[in-house]
């Protein structure tokens, strides 16, 4: 008796629910047209830059090159700062370097995001990827990957050599703070490797290795991707409990 | 050829102003994209310019795939 009791009432509301449902699927059919999916939640928590190719800057490159814009970058980070549901950001690096001011501009805005940041260096971060990889909460390095930190090199035409060369020293130096703000390295061994004699073929400077990046400060850590985003999830907790600490 | 200048390469040889035409960036259902105009309406994904992870888990607009341009108006 009791089994029965027990199916009659599991087997009732079974048969209900479609009688309850199919009036109001035909309502909806009628209204809209169509009826609602149900959409699953598509948003990331994590959203991902890559700066790849060159650093684009006031002169447009050639449709062939592949180039990273700024006036692409600048506005996604903005976004990123304003959504709410975007909790991190990872910043993913493979770069020969380009315009001294996209790249710097680049930089200042990745390091002033009030998000926890990551940067992975791949392959290259090379000459003004240096401090877009310094510019974040922390910074990854892979084993192979390879920074060429050099002077600024100005090319095109050079009218008035007193005042370019200050111009280009003060841009130097404008390099120079920001890295040494935001990473471990002193300003006198970033300044002894950008100026080192016979490391590079065809210019002063030198070519600092996974290991090597790590060891002078420049860069946090040696590792990849498993490395950037569990430090990225520990870095969005931190802040998270930090917040809920504020509010209690 | 070697030339000795100081000047860079894109100064000296210039691209054609055609040449940039040919890339877009549009929206295609909310993603943007980098597109080269192949003929008419159609034309070829070069990159996805989001930085939304799961873009680029859309199948139908992975680089190299075509689309035509009165798809992206709807």
């Amino acid at each position: 008796m009791n089994n029965d009791v027990k199916q009659n009432g599991s087997e009732t509301p079974e048969q209900e629910l479609p009688k309850e449902q199919a009036p109001s699927l035909v309502e909806k059919i009628q209204q809209l047209g169509q009826t609602n999916v149900p959409q699953l939640s598509q948003d990331s928590k994590i959203h991902c830059l890559t700066i790849v190719g060159q650093i684009e800057g006031h002169i447009q490159l050639p449709p062939q090159n592949k180039t990273t814009k700024y006036e692409h970058l600048i506005p996604q980070i903005v976004a990123i700062e304003q959504n709410p549901k975007i909790e991190g950001l990872l910043v993913i690096l493979n770069t020969v370097g380009g315009d001294v001011e996209a790249g710097l501009a680049i930089s200042e805005m990745l390091g002033s995001l009030s998000k926890p940041t990551v940067s992975l260096v791949l392959g290259g971060g090379h000459s003004i990827g240096v401090p877009i990889a310094v510019s974040c909460n922390y910074s990854i390095i892979a084993e192979t990957a390879t920074m060429t930190i050099h002077p600024i090199r100005l090319t095109g035409l050079v009218i008035g050599v007193p005042q370019t060369f200050e111009y280009l020293d003060k841009m130097q130096e404008r390099v120079i703070n920001f890295v040494t703000q935001h990473s471990n390295i002193t300003e006198e061994l970033f300044k002894e490797l950008m100026f080192a004699k016979g490391n590079l073929t065809r210019d002063i400077g030198t070519n600092v290795i996974g290991r090597d990046a790590v060891e002078y400060g420049l860069i946090d850590e040696v590792g990849g991707i498993g490395a950037a985003m569990k430090k990225l999830n520990e870095l969005i907790d931190i802040k998270k409990s930090e917040n809920e600490g504020l509010v209690q | 050829m070697i030339l000795y200048t100081t000047m860079p390469q894109e100064l000296v040889f210039q691209t054609d102003p055609s040449e940039y035409e040919k890339q877009k960036i549009v929206q295609y259902e909310g993603i943007p994209l980098l597109v080269s105009m192949d003929e008419g309406q159609n034309c070829t994904v070069l990159r996805v310019m989001s930085s939304d992870p799961n873009h680029f888990m859309n199948e139908k607009c992975t680089p190299g795939s075509k689309i035509t341009l009165s798809s992206l108006q709807n």
